[in-house]
């Protein structure tokens, strides 16, 4: 489904992805792992269009991403879940969850979505109305999720979403993953922090150190031991 | 290798260009000529300070000709009013212009964003003429200050121009010393990447206060050395033109750069005859030019003569 | 007392017209964070493509509504146009926050001069909309001030409902809050951008009209608005509409005031002065954001 080849990318002299090349098949959950900044979030912004690979090839459904523009790819089916979410503060959580289907695609069908989503996140329904700037973390990281739920994506990139979230936090976002996969049939490429959680959610797992991609396992082949060794 | 060779270019370079103007006058320059080149000299300086400010530090200021103003007219009033002695009273315009700005504008607004100090110094700017106006007994008004008296009595031309070219050659080795001093490296390093330079604990406000002070110092030290070699000043002085004239000189040169001000300062000021020419139209000429070079060139002529110069330089060396 | 009343109506009155101007500068800084150092100019412009429509319509009818129509076009057009060739290769580039301000600076001189070698440094007037007067207890207002309000009003509900109804302005809204966020649902970023500074344009060229009703129209006067603009926009607190609408109208107030009890060349030392308590006390102005 997605197809990412010898792609490069810089940070103004910094060369932080080389050659990276990696797979995603239809209906999987792929784990990204890595130490941080070894290129990791860098590399799904590649793909999701906000910093545009300097070299190398994205391919998409059979068609060519690698130039087209980070709104164009929203419209394509690719959802990008930040880790910093980025979310509009002032305005509802309702109205944060509107915008993700901002895309036309999608938002004939708002309500049905909608209703999906508050089935997962039961949370959300409960603070439809309020303000995004005086949620929790964990709350937040569920909106993120949500709306990029929103626009219907064939595609979901998930950048540690784990990462500040208490424990029962951490594992209502796993469960919703998972529930998103397996019921919606959404693909999922994870970055994460959390070995242990993402290794359990995942078919296969790659590894990326130094921006580039060092090895790239089945996720039954392998442990938290031997992956936590592979950081050093 | 090639850094080295451009700096003692650049050295040898501006060794012979200090030489040519001291011995200028004795070549047989004309009066107006002289006239010139005082008028270059203290606004090469303004230019300078406010590059300063705006290509090394960072401090959107858009207010440095009223700092000009101020000192200019502090010194004008203090001589030509209380009769002190001209070197007396620039020094004296200079703390005034300095004090004020620093108080007034320095402190509140360098805290913030940088669109503050750009709106308040340029409300500052503003506001000047009608306080001109306010206290015209002392300062003239509307119809300026005239009459200044001269460095020594029975001043020359050619005594100005030599009193300028002197504060120009120590301005500039003063903001040489302040660009290569810690206050001012740290500034670079802020400038050429943020996230590092924060690592190294520089006190923004502190230090930006202090540049702002100099700055300021030396451009009202530079208005008083403009009115005691020209004998007027007039709210003039803070309307649109010289202003843009100022931005004009930054931005041609490059901002950001050592020569670049003084390039353009010498651009505008000899080639203000072409504006002459252009009548009416002289505003929008100004206005046209900082467009085109904003957007076109934003190096200036620094970025042109520094690649003319790495050609050569490439040249020399392959030839050796 | 009854100067004091007719200079608080007056206030008020001049204070609508300055929040129609200054809305056209929160737009554009509230959504791209680039603040419009030739807002003054646009106004200016407004008023006098306006006045110049209607110099040369022939229909006695409706000349000045046509006045308006055109400019608002040609102000929009003339704000993509900026955004597209200028602001936005700018803004793509390091220091964007100084460069954008230094063009638009020359900018603004470059077109006042143009209207002033166009139009003459003569003063200009665009006709009042109705004569006559009226008398409220003290308070003298004429007809023309009355509408002027009333459109100012239709002008603010109409922006508020394009904000929160339609999609763009949803969008826009959005980038205003957060650029990346906004990139990561699928909002084009760039046309989002020119459609701001279309519409800002056509604001504020519109405001221009209404102004130049009150106050003369000469070629420099554009600088003046500009600089009340900047302080009513920071006092308001930068990117809050609301908090320029209350803004203008009190800054509108003791403006009138300040030329009834210290004489009109007071104003502008007046404004420096409010700015720089705003500076001190409270930079982010009374309804400003959290960022």
């Amino acid at each position: 489904m997605l197809e990412v080849k010898d792609v490069n990318n810089y940070y103004a002299d910094l060369h932080v992805l080389r050659d990276v090349s990696l797979e995603i098949n239809k209906g999987e959950i792929v784990a990204l792992f890595g130490p941080n900044g070894h290129g990791k979030s860098t590399l799904l912004k590649t793909i999701c269009g906000l910093h545009p690979a300097a070299k190398g090839s994205i391919v998409f459904e059979q068609e060519e991403i690698t130039r087209t523009p980070a709104h164009k790819i929203v419209e394509k089916g690719i959802a990008y879940i930040p880790e910093e979410r980025h979310l509009f503060g002032d305005m509802s959580v309702y109205e944060n969850l509107i915008l993700g289907a901002y895309n036309t695609r999608a938002h004939k069908d708002n309500q049905e979505n909608l209703a999906f989503i508050y089935e997962i996140f039961p949370r959300l329904a409960e603070r439809k109305t309020q303000r995004c700037y005086t949620l929790s973390g964990g709350e937040s990281r569920m909106v993120a999720v949500a709306r990029g739920l929103m626009s219907e994506p064939s595609l979901l990139l998930v950048d540690e979403p784990s990462i500040g979230l208490s424990p029962s936090m951490r594992s209502v976002v796993f469960k919703s993953l998972e529930k998103i996969n397996r019921e919606k049939g959404i693909t999922i490429l994870i970055v994460e922090q959390e070995i242990g959680d993402a290794l359990k959610l995942s078919s296969r797992i790659y590894m990326i150190k130094k921006g580039q991609i060092i090895f790239e396992r089945s996720a039954a082949e392998v442990n938290v031991r031997e992956i936590e060794k592979a950081y050093f | 290798m090639i850094e080295n060779l451009k700096k003692n270019y650049s050295l040898i370079l501006a060794g012979l260009a200090v030489l040519f103007l001291v011995l200028y006058p004795q070549l047989g320059a004309r009066s107006y000529m002289l006239h010139l080149f005082i008028l270059f000299f203290t606004w090469a300086v303004v230019a300078a300070y406010w590059n300063l400010l705006i290509g090394y530090v960072g401090i959107y200021s858009l207010g440095n000709i009223a700092f000009l103003a101020i000192g200019g007219y502090t010194s004008g009033i203090l001589s030509k009013i209380y009769g002190l002695s001209p070197f007396i009273t620039i020094i004296i315009g200079g703390f005034v212009a300095s004090m004020l700005v620093t108080v007034f504008l320095g402190l509140p607004a360098l805290r913030l964003r940088g669109i503050y100090i750009a709106l308040l110094t340029l409300i500052f700017a503003d506001m000047l003429p009608s306080l001109l106006t306010q206290t015209r007994d002392i300062t003239g008004g509307g119809m300026g200050l005239h009459g200044i008296p001269g460095f020594v009595p029975g001043m020359m031309k050619v005594h100005a121009y030599y009193f300028c070219l002197a504060f120009f050659v120590i301005a500039m080795i003063v903001i040489y010393r302040v660009i290569n001093s810690n206050t001012g490296l740290a500034f670079v390093a802020l400038r050429d990447s943020e996230d590092f330079a924060s690592t190294l604990g520089v006190s923004r406000y502190r230090e930006r206060l202090k540049v702002f002070a100099i700055s300021s110092f030396m451009t009202g030290i530079a208005g008083g050395f403009y009115v005691h070699s020209l004998g007027d000043i007039s709210p003039t002085t803070l309307s649109i033109e010289p202003f843009l004239l100022g931005l004009a000189m930054i931005e041609l040169g490059g901002v950001g750069t050592f020569f670049g001000p003084i390039i353009g300062a010498a651009a505008i000021v000899f080639g203000n005859e072409f504006l002459r020419l252009a009548g009416n139209l002289r505003l929008t000429l100004l206005g046209a030019l900082i467009c085109v070079i904003i957007l076109f060139y934003p190096g200036g002529l620094m970025q042109f003569i520094s690649q003319a110069g790495n050609f050569i330089s490439r040249i020399t060396i392959k030839r050796s | 007392m009854e100067s004091f009343a007719n200079a608080l109506v007056s206030g008020l009155i001049s204070g609508s017209l300055y929040a129609a101007m200054a809305l056209g500068l929160t737009i554009i800084y509230g959504i791209s964070r680039v603040f419009n150092f030739g807002h003054g100019v646009i106004a200016l412009m407004g008023a006098y493509i306006a006045w110049l429509v209607n110099q040369n319509a022939v229909s006695a009818g409706l000349p000045l509504l046509l006045g308006m129509f055109v400019t608002v076009v040609v102000m929009f057009c003339f704000g993509i146009f900026i955004y597209r060739f200028a602001i936005g290769p700018l803004m793509k580039k390091p220091n964007w926050d100084i460069s954008t301000v230094l063009f638009m600076l020359g900018l603004g001189i470059m077109l006042e001069n143009i209207v002033l070698q166009l139009f003459g440094p003569r003063i200009k007037s665009i006709p009042v909309f109705l004569s006559g007067n009226l008398r409220l207890w003290v308070i003298q207002i004429n007809w023309h001030e009355i509408i002027v309000i009333i459109i100012v009003i239709l002008a603010i509900l109409f922006l508020n409902l394009f904000f929160k109804k339609t999609r763009t302005g949803q969008a826009m809204q959005a980038v205003a809050q957060s650029v990346p966020g906004a990139k990561v649902v699928g909002i084009d970023i760039e046309k989002i951008f020119g459609l701001t500074f279309g519409l800002a344009f056509a604001v504020t060229g519109f405001s221009g009209i209404l102004l130049s009703t009150k106050f003369f129209m000469n070629p420099h006067i554009g600088w003046s608005w500009m600089v009340t603009g900047f302080v009513i926009v920071c006092f308001g607190g930068l990117g809050s509409t609301s908090g320029t609408i209350y803004a203008a109208l009190i800054l509108g107030v003791v403006e009138a005031l300040t030329t009834l009890y210290l004489g009109a060349s007071w104003v502008w030392p007046i404004w420096f002065i409010i700015f720089l308590i705003i500076l001190l006390v409270r930079p982010q102005g009374l309804l400003g954001g959290r960022n």
